[in-house]
């Protein structure tokens, strides 16, 4: 079997794997709805997941720390500047953008011009890009325009559209990572920053702009994510650091860096949001529940690189 | 040192403050005193509120002379060391009394315990410390958990089955609320918890899990809640194209509005119960009458802020687009608290 040999491929049969045994629980009379809503849940894990990856692949100490403060402050700032307008909608999702975009320049300046480690730097801006959200809205939670709410909650042949948006931009990074000579640099640096540079790759601005499209995301990711929960909330970001870091990890790419693959981020955000689901529906308690979402995690990362070992091997 | 002066103005409305207070028995004078609220967190919108509220009450108060200053600092950090430190700078500059909602109920207790011995007022609030020299204005979280159930029982007199939407897991304040709903249940037995996940009182973190146990959950009659996390619960419900149950609310703004909106489309009724972020002045004006000699137990209890179907309207217009429904307590509140407690 060549595709369990995928480093991908145990995300997806864990996702599957538990999937299943929660529609057990009503016979299958789930199926369709935990479907839908892991699509949707999904999709805002795979967004900041996919930015993560082309980070983490940059190689050993590459991480943004800054994903949860930028998406805050992107879905703050673009639904005041929208305040439920329209005809706004367009204008509002390229200042989500463009603060990420913001947010992602700064975090290289940081990491290139004072020389901090970009776990330090990133955890650092967060902090202020933080600040900045508390301080532009005092938490207040305005509406989202009631066309890009509608959008945003709303599917296409029984396909959310979030997972739609989030399945083309899945697309566009497989390209990039795969088949583009710039995600070739990005994987090159991460496997060996020095030999990348001795072949004439221009490191620094490879480097910015990974970091630059990963904040970009987590800016976008904001923006949905406040237009489908009907609004920003200063909290709202707290979830997606760990789940970031997380799906890149358990789907498959090696977290030293150099070696990332894509699709197991669709497999990872599928399978964390359904392991809740079915501890949920088997009422487990939140003590066990975590526990249990714990070591169901570390089984899968075994059961991937032990697998990925064994393929080397024959 | 900055003593303000005394002006007559001043005097006279410290005066007629306290004599508005049904004439106190004002032992001593508070104008000289300096009281600092120190908070552990500012990163949502009740502790926005909060902070909101004792500017709005503690400014005309030191206007007026009641008192000479009411300071507010924030650590950065939801931690409790850092806090600690706050506390131990506090002493050294002086205050005359420390208002407190603490990162923890025990692992500041030295640092009050310390602002005891300098001979400071220590009142904590909403996040209570356990040393036992501070006072207490506490939530009675099982309570608010309990008439949750008892509002169900009374509109569905048959029952039915519950979801239970919990709060941060391991927080003190999720283990109370959940502990008084199952009490409820108890009292109520012809209703079943058949569901239960954590929200962390976050909007989207609910709708999020909701949306995960809806399609595995039977007919549900009511949501039983901790606040912040109804509006999601009621989009999950929304979105999966479930019939509306009866979801407690937790007086937030987006709740309230929701509950506006579904109650002139259809006549959708619930209740809302949460606490105010204006206790925070409750304590303040607690501080004030400890510093003014007043014998004050060391433990108070916090009165619930709820809101029916008949007070929605006037609520929500006082509430702030994306705030919470809040009260702001008066001197004269505050009295009636510790009085009630005696």
């Amino acid at each position: 079997m060549t595709l369990l040999r995928k480093p991908w491929a145990w995300a997806w049969i864990a996702a599957v794997a538990v999937y299943a045994v929660t529609i057990a629980a009503t016979a299958g009379a789930s199926a369709a709805g935990l479907a839908q809503a892991a699509f949707t849940f999904a999709a805002f894990s795979v967004i900041v997941g996919l930015g993560q990856m082309f980070v983490i692949t940059l190689g050993p100490g590459n991480v943004d720390l800054s994903i949860p403060a930028t998406m805050t402050l992107a879905g703050t700032v673009a639904l005041k500047f929208m305040d439920g307008a329209d005809d706004r909608a367009v204008a509002g999702l390229a200042v989500a953008l463009g603060i990420g975009a913001g947010v992602g320049l700064l975090n290289y300046a940081l990491i290139k011009a004072l020389r901090i480690p970009p776990i330090i730097a990133t955890l650092a801006l967060s902090f202020i890009v933080q600040s900045t959200a508390i301080w532009t809205n005092r938490g207040i939670r305005i509406k989202p325009p009631e066309s890009l709410a509608a959008f945003s909650t709303g599917n296409l042949w029984g396909i959310p559209n979030l997972a739609i948006v989030a399945g083309l931009l899945t697309l566009a990074a497989w390209v990039l990572l795969e088949r583009s000579a710039w995600g070739r640099r990005v994987t090159a640096i991460g496997q060996s920053p020095a030999a990348a540079r001795r072949a004439g790759i221009a490191v620094d601005g490879v480097r910015l702009s990974t970091y630059v499209l990963c904040a970009t995301l987590a800016g976008l990711c904001g923006f949905l994510l406040s237009c489908f929960s009907g609004g920003a909330a200063l909290n709202m970001g707290a979830e997606y650091l760990l789940i970031s870091i997380a799906v890149v990890v358990i789907g498959g790419s090696s977290v030293a860096g150099g070696n990332s693959n894509v699709p197991g981020i669709w497999g990872a955000a599928l399978f964390l949001f359904l392991v809740v689901s079915m501890l949920n529906t088997y009422g487990f308690g939140a003590g066990p529940r975590m526990i249990l979402t714990g070591i169901i995690i570390i089984a899968v990362i075994l059961a991937a690189s032990l697998r990925g070992r064994g393929a080397e091997g024959g | 040192m900055t003593r303000p002066t005394l002006s007559a103005a001043a005097l006279g409305s410290a005066l007629a403050a306290a004599l508005s207070a049904a004439a106190l028995p004002a032992l001593a004078d508070t104008s000289d005193k300096r009281i600092a609220l120190s908070n552990n967190y500012a990163g949502n919108s009740w502790r926005q509120a909060m902070l909101t509220s004792w500017e709005t009450v503690t400014k005309p108060a030191v206007e007026a002379g009641i008192v000479a200053a009411a300071d507010a600092f924030t650590t950065g950090e939801n931690s409790a060391t850092e806090q600690a430190a706050q506390i131990q700078n506090l002493i050294l500059e002086g205050y005359d009394a420390i208002v407190l909602n603490a990162a923890s109920p025990t692992a500041i207790n030295g640092a009050v315990k310390e602002a005891c011995d300098a001979g400071i007022i220590v009142v904590s609030f909403d996040g209570i410390v356990t040393e036992p020299c501070a006072w207490r204005i506490a939530v009675d979280f099982r309570e608010m958990g309990r008439v949750q159930v008892e509002y169900l029982a009374g509109r569905l007199p048959e029952g039915g089955n519950l979801l239970e939407i919990r709060g941060l897991a391991g927080v003190f304040v999720d283990d109370e609320i959940s502990a008084g709903i199952h009490a409820g249940v108890e009292q109520f037995p012809q209703f079943k918890i058949v569901g239960s996940v954590h929200g962390d009182w976050a909007q989207d973190v609910a709708q999020r899990a909701v949306a995960g146990i809806l399609p595995s959950l039977p007919e549900i009659a009511g949501v039983v809640t901790q606040g912040g996390d109804g509006y999601g619960a009621a989009q999950a419900f929304a979105a999966a194209g479930r019939p509306m149950p009866i979801i407690v609310m937790g007086n937030r703004q987006d709740e309230l509005q929701w509950w506006k909106e579904q109650k002139d489309a259809n006549g959708y009724e619930t209740m809302s119960v949460s606490i105010a972020p204006g206790v925070s002045t409750l304590a303040f004006w607690v501080a004030q009458q400890i510093l003014d000699g007043r014998e004050v137990p060391k433990d108070l209890v916090v009165p619930f802020l709820t809101i029916t179907q008949d007070t929605l309207e006037a609520n929500l217009e006082t509430t702030p687009v994306g705030g919470v429904a809040n009260v702001e307590y008066t001197l004269e509140d505050a009295v009636a608290v510790i009085e009630g407690a005696n």
